[in-house]
């Protein structure tokens, strides 16, 4: 426990220059995580009472100022993650064109950080059971949850759920399950019906969130072969619910049939992101790939809430580590893990539309971050976020640093193909072919040449039939995506 | 706007890497590839029966004949080949790196052509390289596979290779 006693301000954690507002939303964070009521561990209503104690004193300001004249001066506060911003350029030109910044994002684990325990887990398992899944599919899906069964640590909770176009608890959420008997009940999992996705989210959902609490790492793995119909919008909805709850989304597409647009969106409205496992026999090293990541994490997510400047549009973000994947542009963004070995990157682009570069500096982005870290028992304060850069009549000279070439090098082959892609939607097929034979230069230059292959026979379906393969299209979106990790 | 040396797109002001290409733009002390008159590239001449056929080992399907310098680089192993410069700054890695042979000079992009082989046949294809491969003196479509006959003489740029093919 805390060796020392902490102030009001550290209890709710919030900064000692919060506005009452923070305070507030502080406190109504604090005490649904602590409510007497949803209480599972001891101490927790010692804590509840804490936060009631700090909130009655903080939220009126005459009682604020008495506390805080008696408060010792503050100590630098300790945070279990360190965070570092870095800019392509030194600074903006003036310029009647618009013109491009980019902005990387590294957050890491401080040295703090290795006095943290180690969250055990709240994982639900959402298994699609539709009559596509027959055959080799669903054995290796069945062989793969009950390995991950008896690799649990006895400090996790787990659940399975399967669906197809309803959704069924197979293992509701439970602490040391028997593992013999949960064995057995997976093994008779049959295959029947169509994907229904919002069916399987929703039951999972459910099941995560009655053992959720801000002690555990909080989270649903997605596995499908299929394309879900109509109720998209639902399932995103759920994704936006969860997220609020710190319940993280992630899903697995098995072969060529499902939707990777659509899956990329639901799991990064929750910080998580979608794989692509192009074998059945995959399943079972993405699986406990999956839970092996889950089993680091040091922040579940962070929580980037914002305002920019109009003119100067955020016109991408992407996540480069630890896991790749693409991140909508509008507040709040959940930017995904922090794990302990690993920095969570995310890269940033902005446009700069000319008018703005009549003033000394453009502020790109003003927000708060917050770590959502489960080992802790009190929240950390929101950490402070701008980005902004000067301006000035010349370029800098400055080169970019090393790492915002190494990622942004890395992250142009993949837009490369989403640029293809778009293109390709829009009947422009001779550039969309172009462009997938510029990535394949690209990808031979970097000694992959199955990938380049690949690359090439797309290029040569878009002139001969007007469109990509679902395979090829598959294995070259999260090709190109695996290429920033390495 | 910043002009991609390699492919000439337009890219922002401020952009590191170009959008269409994929190229470099900013921040590499690398030598860009040079320009050359592509005038003077077209007026190669094939120059046959200059030079003793070199001997074969046994992998080793064809060689390639540098007509400057006279050197011959045997290609065995692999059925793929790249061709190119190495360059410091940038991750891209030839198979076969020709900066010992005034690559630069010769106006070699980075990542220029490939050779490939097929059964007994051996195709060449350009990358899409800044001063464009020639073979017998015409100017190759990129990313289109040509057929290679032995001792044709390709350029890549102004650098004059003639292939020797086993039979």
């Amino acid at each position: 426990m805390m060796a020392k006693e902490q102030s009001y301000y550290a209890i709710l954690g919030v900064s000692r220059n919060a506005t009452q507002e923070e305070i507030k939303r502080a406190y109504l964070e604090a005490a649904q995580r602590f409510h007497p009521d949803k209480n599972k561990f001891a101490g927790e209503t010692e804590i509840f009472l804490e936060v009631q104690r700090a909130y009655e004193t903080l939220s009126n300001p005459s009682r604020r100022a008495q506390y805080d004249a008696l408060l010792p001066p503050e100590e630098k506060q300790q945070l279990p993650v360190e965070w570092e911003v870095h800019y392509s350029r030194p600074n903006l030109v003036r310029l009647n064109e618009p013109q491009m910044v980019y902005i990387l994002l590294e957050i890491f684990p401080s040295k703090q950080s290795g006095e943290i325990p180690i969250p055990p887990l709240n994982v639900c398992l959402a298994l699609d059971c539709s009559t596509s899944m027959a055959g080799d599919k669903m054995d290796m899906l069945k062989a793969a949850a009950i390995n991950v069964l008896h690799d649990l640590r006895p400090q996790d909770v787990f659940s399975v759920v399967s669906f197809s176009d309803r959704a069924q608890v197979i293992i509701p959420a439970s602490y040391r399950p028997e593992k013999h008997r949960l064995e057995s009940q997976i093994r008779m999992l049959q295959p029947r019906g169509a994907t229904e996705i919002f069916q399987g989210l929703e039951a999972s959902f459910r099941e995560v969130r009655s053992s959720a609490d801000g002690t555990r790492i909080n989270h649903i793995i997605l596995i499908t072969d299929g394309h879900t119909y109509g109720d998209e919008s639902a399932c995103l909805e759920l994704a936006e619910e969860a997220a609020q709850k710190g319940i993280g989304i992630s899903a697995m597409g098995i072969g060529k049939e499902w939707n990777d647009v659509f899956l990329d969106t639901l799991c990064s409205r929750t910080g998580g992101s979608s794989k692509y496992i192009a074998k059945p026999e995959d399943i079972r090293a993405f699986l406990l790939n999956e839970f092996e990541t889950l089993s680091r994490v040091i922040a579940s997510d962070v929580v980037l809430e914002f305002s920019g400047t109009p003119g100067a549009e955020m016109a991408f973000a992407f996540r480069t580590q630890p896991e790749a994947g693409p991140l909508p542009t509008e507040s709040p963004l959940h930017l995904g893990a922090v794990l302990q070995d690993m920095p969570l990157n995310v890269l940033f682009e902005y446009r700069i539309e000319p008018s703005l570069t009549n003033q000394d500096a453009v502020t790109l982005l003003q927000g708060s971050m917050k770590p959502v870290i489960a080992g802790l028992r009190t929240p950390i304060p929101p950490i402070r976020l701008e980005f902004s850069r000067p301006v000035s009549a010349q370029a800098g000279t400055e080169p970019p640093h090393p790492a915002i070439i190494h990622s942004l090098g890395r992250l142009t082959l993949y837009r490369i193909q989403d640029k293809a892609r778009v293109e390709l939607n829009a009947g422009q097929y001779e550039l969309a072919a172009q462009h997938l034979k510029q990535l394949a230069t690209n990808l031979l230059a970097q000694g992959e040449r199955g990938l380049a292959r690949t690359a090439l026979i797309e290029a040569e379906n878009i002139l001969q039939m007007g469109g990509l393969s679902e395979e090829g299209s598959k294995a070259i979106k999260y090709g190109t995506r695996s290429l920033l990790m390495k | 706007m910043i002009v991609c040396p390699n492919c000439k797109h337009e890219n922002l002001d401020g952009s590191v890497f170009c959008l269409n290409c994929g190229s470099q733009l900013v921040g590499s002390d690398s030598l860009v590839t040079q320009n050359i008159d592509t005038d003077q590239a077209k007026q190669t001449q094939p120059i046959e029966g200059k030079y003793a056929p070199p001997s074969y080992s046994f992998e080793t399907w064809a060689s390639l004949h540098l007509l400057d310098s006279g050197q011959i680089l045997p290609l065995s192993d692999r059925s793929e080949f790249t061709l190119g410069r190495v360059s410091e700054a940038q991750p891209i890695m030839p198979d076969i790196d020709l900066t010992p042979y005034q690559a630069y000079s010769c106006g070699v992009s980075r990542l220029h052509a490939a050779l490939k082989r097929e059964g007994k046949r051996v195709f060449i294809m350009d990358l899409g390289s800044s001063n464009g491969t020639f073979l017998n003196g015409k100017r190759l479509q990129p990313h289109v596979e040509y057929l290679l006959n032995h001792s044709d003489i390709f350029s890549l740029g102004k650098l004059k290779i003639q292939i020797l093919i086993k039979k």
